[in-house]
């Protein structure tokens, strides 16, 4: 005892035992973890992300415009969502780094400043279709866009950048639930059942110019680019490996089924209440009306709600995310609590794309739904840049070890990406060319 | 000087100044000096890539190489132990510039020769560097490049698993602990475990906990386990206890198991405590003083003191010699200015502050922040001291998540 005179506490045997017990306990309090992951996990999160301004409108205009004569894309549509979502989690889980850092380093400058600068146009897309949405909701209110927009953005800009916006991020997530209201919608509208089952199994393709259109934009807002670069940043911060990745990899399926099943109600609610009246929709007013066997009279504010938050959450996380990628994919500085003449191009980024959404969003005049829909064919022209880098990546055994995919799943890989990349390049000609296919 | 982009892809010229194949590679050898040498190349020619010594080599340049001899040895490339491709391993990957304190993405590579030699000199990470190698030659800047000299990169992120410097060691530990492990954060898991086993134990345990609780477990849990051990034998007994507690049940015995007696007995002790009581925030290295001694004899024992914990701004006064039975509580300070002579009973204050084991986490940081504490004592009904919450331990819990991480990776 004499040689250490002041005490640290410490050893015994009887200690011991205790530790041993408790690691049993600490343990034992663990799975939650697992829980959590699997029901509110990135996959989830992302593929109810989809659901923004831009698909809102594409639905609801198909739905409106086509009765339930798209509702077999669906299912197809269903499975590629969940293939390319599933890839890059698995990625994610597999290399423990993000998207654009590995296009970065395995693909080299150029590959990587084809892919940066597809992914820049397609989410300064949707980034104006999100202030786009922010405007028509605000309008419903009877807010003028002139006065919404400029501050929507000052707003999204300073919360952002001040480092708040994670916190209010949760208030708009809630309001955007609201859409969830077409699922009630859709079943008080007493849509034909048995026709509705009919379609969904029964494919048709029109050659023309509108029939297209309508097809880039609904694949180009269901694979957005920009929800793969999001999945497998998300599985990648989560701390996803290989040893929990099946919890992912449900969890992505999980979300990809609701998320569709979302859509899927959207466009029979639409169908129902606004094709069967020979309806189209152009406004956001529009749109709204297929919540009145919901809401009746207060079809609009409803709306109006939702959108307003789906699109703010939207407007703030699309440029900062964009900005992230291609900071992190050529090297720049990047973080939003470095200053600009720390971080120049990341900031710049980000500024430009909120000051071109909200531009572009206050242009008077501007058709409502059709700028939307828009937005997402410009997702769908770009779509195969994007897919074609995954797929090279996820096959690369020198970065996926044993995690490559399979036979079958490659084959329904590629298949997807030769289809979207042959809609979107017949769509161009077409549009070039209108009476190409006509005879 | 030449940049790798320019030499990238040149012909490899015969004697007669035939193209015999092309430049696919070149090889430089880790851990001879701040410069790494040029080993050689690796050549490619139809559809298979070979190796080409440095001695074969007479001319190395924009325009290519050529070679000092006829003779091709056509045998397939395979990478040496210590051997670096720069094209493969060095081009677009990150890396830590420990001058600079930051992560840094390779644009492009420097090449320097001197005396007959070809050294790497550094990694261009300016815009000029990636416009170098995106843009045809005739849309070149001239604008000034920047380049981290070689000898500052601390830690290179490739997968080349036979590469990993072991020359980084001593580089990445002219940086604070705190500072590497946010460094790491911008690299993936497998990166972070590199850089935390390249380090000593001791860099490593203190870099170890200041990263977020699950990625210590997995980091530790993967490595191999005698070094975990010793690693977690460096943490802070509280820390190492809730790794352990992250960890499954069989690993977390085999590590404790592993540790040596006395550091395992210190974690052993802690183990029991729920997370977020009081129990689950302490830690048991504090220093007590039994009560008969004197202001003098006590700071003779604190200076005689092998190894003191780090918090010593209080000390605890104890009942008796071997007694854990909490009397009273003295900061450092007093006991420096009081009168050498007189009893630590006279300048002990007795109406301190305590927590039992099982209050909430919460309600013990408030408290610690109520009373501008530094650490407060954790003591069960028997009134015995079984450890201190320090007030690192409580900001951690008062303060936001988003305001400890002030650099979130995306989103927000």
């Amino acid at each position: 005892m004499s040689d250490r005179p002041t005490n640290v506490r410490g050893t015994g045997r009887r200690l011991l035992r205790r530790g041993a017990q408790g690691v049993r306990r600490t343990v034992a309090r663990r799975p939650r973890l697992f829980f959590y992951l699997a029901i509110l996990g990135p996959g989830v999160i992302t593929a109810n992300a989809g659901n923004d301004a831009g698909g809102i409108a594409t639905f609801a205009s198909v739905g409106a415009d086509h009765g339930y004569k798209l509702l077999w894309i669906l299912v197809p549509l269903t499975l590629s969502l969940g293939i390319v979502q599933e890839m890059c989690a698995r990625m994610g889980a597999v290399t423990g780094k993000g998207l654009a850092d590995l296009i970065r380093e395995r693909f080299g400058v150029r590959w990587t400043a084809l892919v940066m600068l597809a992914l820049l146009i397609a989410n300064g897309g949707v980034t104006v279709s999100e202030f786009v949405g922010i405007a028509a909701a605000m309008e419903l209110f009877g807010v003028a866009r002139y006065i919404s927009v400029p501050i929507a953005a000052i707003a999204i800009w300073w919360l952002v950048v001040k480092g708040s916006y994670k916190r209010i991020e949760r208030v708009f997530l809630v309001m955007s639930l609201v859409f969830l209201g077409y699922i009630v919608s859709a079943f008080l509208a007493h849509p034909g059942w048995g026709t509705v089952a009919r379609e969904v199994v029964h494919p048709h393709f029109d050659l023309t110019p509108a029939y297209l259109f309508t097809i880039v934009a609904i694949v180009g807002t269901t694979i957005s680019p920009y929800m793969q670069v999001f999945i497998q940043s998300s599985v990648v911060e989560k701390g996803v490996r290989v040893e929990t990745y099946p919890f992912t990899r449900a969890d992505v399926w999980i979300g990809t089924l609701f998320s569709n099943a979302t859509v899927f109600f959207i466009v029979v609610c639409t169908a129902a209440t606004l094709y069967v009246h020979g309806d189209h929709v152009d406004t956001a007013s529009e749109a709204a009306r297929a919540l009145r066997p919901l809401a009746g009279p207060y079809a609009e504010i409803l709306f109006a709600i939702g959108l307003f938050g789906a699109s703010m959450l939207a407007a703030g996380v699309l440029p900062l995310a964009t900005a992230y990628s291609i900071s992190e994919a050529l090297g720049f500085e990047k973080g939003v609590s470095s200053s600009f003449r720390e971080a120049p191009i990341f900031l710049g980024i980000f500024t430009f794309l909120v000051a071109l959404g909200a531009s572009i969003a206050m242009i008077p005049e501007l058709p409502f739904i059709r700028v939307l829909l828009v937005t997402q064919v410009i997702n769908g022209l770009l779509l195969p840049v994007i897919l074609i880098a995954i797929l090279r990546l996820v096959n690369n055994p020198d970065l996926m070890g044993k995690h490559v995919n399979g036979p079958v799943y490659n084959v329904a890989a590629w298949l997807t990406t030769i289809i979207v990349s042959a809609l979107s390049l017949l769509f161009i000609i077409i549009s070039i060319k209108p009476g190409l296919f006509q005879r | 000087m030449l940049y790798l982009s320019q030499v990238l892809g040149r012909p490899i010229l015969d004697l007669e100044g035939e193209r015999v194949a092309t430049l696919k590679d070149v090889i430089v050898r880790l851990g001879e000096g701040d410069h790494p040498p040029v080993a050689g190349f690796v050549a490619r020619y139809r559809r298979r890539d070979f190796f080409l010594p440095r001695w074969r080599i007479s001319h190395f340049g924009e325009n290519g190489v050529r070679l000092n001899a006829d003779i091709l040895d056509l045998r397939p490339f395979v990478r040496r132990d210590g051997e670096v491709l720069l094209a493969r391993d060095v081009l677009d990957k990150q890396l830590i510039d420990v001058d600079g304190k930051r992560v840094v993405r390779v644009n492009d590579v420097q090449i320097i020769e001197a005396a007959n030699e070809w050294h790497v000199t550094g990694a261009d990470v300016s815009l000029a560097g990636l416009w170098r190698r995106l843009a045809p030659a005739k849309l070149r800047s001239h604008r000034p490049v920047e380049v981290i000299d070689w000898a500052d990169v601390g830690y290179l992120a490739t997968d080349a698993a036979t590469v990993q410097l072991k020359s980084s060691r001593g580089k990445l530990a002219r940086l604070h602990p705190v500072e590497i492990a946010r460094l790491a954060e911008a690299f993936s898991y497998q990166q972070g475990a590199e850089i935390v086993e390249s380090l000593d134990d001791e860099t490593a345990a203190e870099m170890l906990e200041e990263m977020p609780a699950e990625r210590q477990a997995q980091i530790l849990g993967d490595m191999d386990e005698e070094r975990a051990a010793d690693i977690l034998e460096h943490m802070s007994p509280d820390e190492a206890a809730d790794v352990l507690g992250d960890l499954p049940e069989e690993k977390a015995e085999d590590l404790l198991l592993r540790m040596e007696d006395e550091e395992q007995a210190d974690v052993a002790e802690l183990l029991p405590y729920a997370d977020d009581t009081a129990g689950g925030l302490m830690t048991n290295e504090f220093v007590t003083l039994p009560l008969d001694l004197s202001v003098s004899e006590s700071l003779a024992r604190l200076r005689k003191m092998a190894e003191t914990p780090n918090m010593i701004y209080y000390l605890y006064v104890v009942a008796a010699e071997d007694s854990w039975k909490l009397v009273g509580v003295i900061a450092l300070r007093s006991l420096i200015l009081a009168e050498p002579s007189a009893p630590l009973r006279h300048v002990m204050r007795t109406d301190f502050q305590v927590a039992h084991p099982d209050d909430r986490a919460g309600d013990v940081a408030q408290k610690i922040a109520e009373y501008n504490l530094l650490a407060l004592p954790v003591v069960d009904e028997a009134g015995d001291i079984l450890g201190i919450v320090t007030v690192d331990d409580a900001i951690e819990i008062l303060l936001p998540k988003d305001w400890r991480q002030r650099l979130p990776r995306l989103f927000g």
